[in-house]
């Protein structure tokens, strides 16, 4: 679950090319709140240099994003297993 | 004790879909594999016995400040002198439960493209923290915080900071091409 955040200072109704980066990141990642989300969102239907920044930005984040490793599958069973010790599952729960 | 079902199937619902985050976290946290499993085994005991006082609300929150906390009693215990250091340095390349964190790190790193590995490996502590809690664990910048116990605001620098480090090393090693 996310918590969207407001940031500490809000977006103007029109933001400038740097109000925007400074929350280009938390933009990306769903951190912002939906007000100044809407607003980044506006600036960047007519801002092509901003629309760049976001394409390189978002690139960066994916590359990191896809080195996180797979659990093995053989892990991921001894951590479940952890939980049907301590709450084994009811007849009913259908898994 | 006597345990309901009921009560049962409300605390695999809600740590069910935790497991692989928590894990991610207690292995970054300890550098070792088996610690890890350790670390995440008595988290999910203490998480049981506390389940009646749990709100229900934010159950990645509410285990990761379990996890946290049971680490630090840990270290209190082992290695007291280590609670001084940042709270960032808690999350090490190289971890404080000795050997073991080759194995967590090519665990971890042996997976990574190469080009990117080196461009995390060559962060600060503080900046790798957080760039590995928010991108490699998938937290929330408030769950990255609450972790690291620093604001919400620190997180969002480091990462910043973290994430243009990474973007200049892999544009100067020609993994990552920007026009313009």
């Amino acid at each position: 679950m996310r918590w969207p955040r407001r940031s500490a200072t809000p977006l103007p109704t029109q933001p400038s090319c740097e109000q925007v980066g400074a929350v280009l990141q938390a933009y990306l990642d769903g951190e912002l709140g939906v007000q100044d989300t809407g607003r980044v969102v506006e600036h960047l239907a007519h801002c092509e240099r901003c629309r760049i920044e976001v394409d390189i930005t978002q690139r960066v984040i994916d590359s990191i994003r896809r080195q996180r490793p797979e659990l093995a599958p053989e892990l991921h069973d001894r951590l479940t297993a952890m939980v049907d010790e301590l709450a084994p599952p009811t007849l009913d729960s259908g898994n | 004790m006597t345990v309901t079902p009921e009560p049962n199937e409300r605390f695999r619902e809600q740590v069910l879909p935790e497991l692989e985050v928590l894990y991610r976290v207690a292995l970054h946290l300890t550098g070792a594999p088996a610690v890890a499993e350790d670390l995440v085994q008595d988290t999910l005991v203490k998480a049981f016995r506390g389940f009646d006082r749990f709100d229900g609300r934010h159950p990645r929150a509410w285990l990761l400040t379990i996890l946290r906390n049971t680490r630090s009693n840990d270290l209190r215990r082992r290695r007291p002198d280590l609670l001084d250091a940042e709270a960032a340095d808690r999350i090490p390349a190289r971890g404080p439960d000795g050997e073991a964190d080759a194995t967590a790190a090519q665990a971890v790193a042996g997976q990574l493209t190469p080009q990117v590995r080196q461009a995390i490996a060559g962060l600060s502590s503080k900046h790798r923290a957080v760039l590995v809690l928010v991108d490699i664990d998938g937290l929330t910048y408030q769950e990255a915080a609450d972790l690291l116990e620093v604001p919400v605001g620190t997180v969002m620098s480091r990462l910043h900071r973290a994430r243009g480090r990474v973007r200049r090393q892999l544009v100067s090693v020609g993994f990552l091409e920007v026009d313009g």
